[in-house]
């Protein structure tokens, strides 16, 4: 449990200063600061809030209308999201080149709503985050484990 | 002033036109059959936001985007 959650804090420090160096970059005249600029130009009002506050961007595809989200970063950044907001298959399409993340994000967001057929046709599919769930028991299935766990311990001692 | 905005491994690079000029707009319009013909793909805002894709010259766009062609990662 100890492992777990210092684990998590660890991530969360990470996606900090990886945040804080995104804000840092707006002003400047690199390459990677200029290419944040253009994207944020190009995005949507509801799209900017949504990568100034959480880091990523959700665009709806042209052909299918399914939502896709974009998260910083240059390769394997993009994922169907389903009904219920979780993120699906992965899908890594970039644009020839080495651009910096402001280019490529941009590039996708564009190939997605402008020609989400090719995009996809392009891109290479990966699978989306597994999430673990306890399984869902019936009440009978419920207490026929309960009791086969208390039967269990009875034994043991 | 319309800008042509060309990404590139320094961001972008732009050119700048004035859209009620001749040579302005044939100068633009060289540019845009120049990278559509080595696979760029040519993108507009509309004023609302919206970004639509473009494969023929737009003279009245006042900012046109170009990416290079796309590859799976």
């Amino acid at each position: 449990m100890k492992n777990v959650s210092r684990r998590a804090g660890r991530w969360s420090l990470r996606s900090l200063a990886v945040g804080k160096l995104y804000q840092a970059a707006k002003d400047e005249k690199t390459g990677f600061a200029r290419s944040l600029r253009l994207l944020r130009s190009w995005l949507s009002p509801q799209q900017r809030v949504q990568f100034d506050t959480k880091g990523y961007f959700d665009v709806v595809g042209c052909d299918t209308g399914k939502r896709y989200r974009i998260r910083r970063g240059m390769s394997a950044n993009v994922h169907e999201i389903d009904e219920y907001g979780r993120l699906g298959t992965g899908r890594c399409f970039v644009p020839l080149g080495g651009s910096p993340h402001g280019d490529v994000m941009l590039a996708q967001k564009i190939a997605l709503e402008t020609d989400e057929a090719r995009a996809l046709n392009i891109a290479n599919s990966f699978p989306g985050p597994v999430t673990w769930r306890l399984p869902r028991l019936s009440s009978e299935r419920r207490s026929s484990v309960r009791s086969l766990s208390t039967e269990l311990g009875q034994s043991h001692q | 002033m319309a800008t042509q905005i060309v990404m590139d491994h320094s961001g972008d690079s732009r050119h700048f036109f004035d859209n009620s000029k001749a040579d302005g707009l044939a100068e633009a319009e060289r540019l845009f059959l120049e990278f559509t013909s080595k696979g760029y793909t040519a993108a507009v805002r509309t004023g609302t936001g919206e970004v639509t894709r473009i494969t023929t010259f737009d003279p009245a766009a006042e900012e046109t985007l170009f990416f290079p062609r796309l590859v799976g990662g």
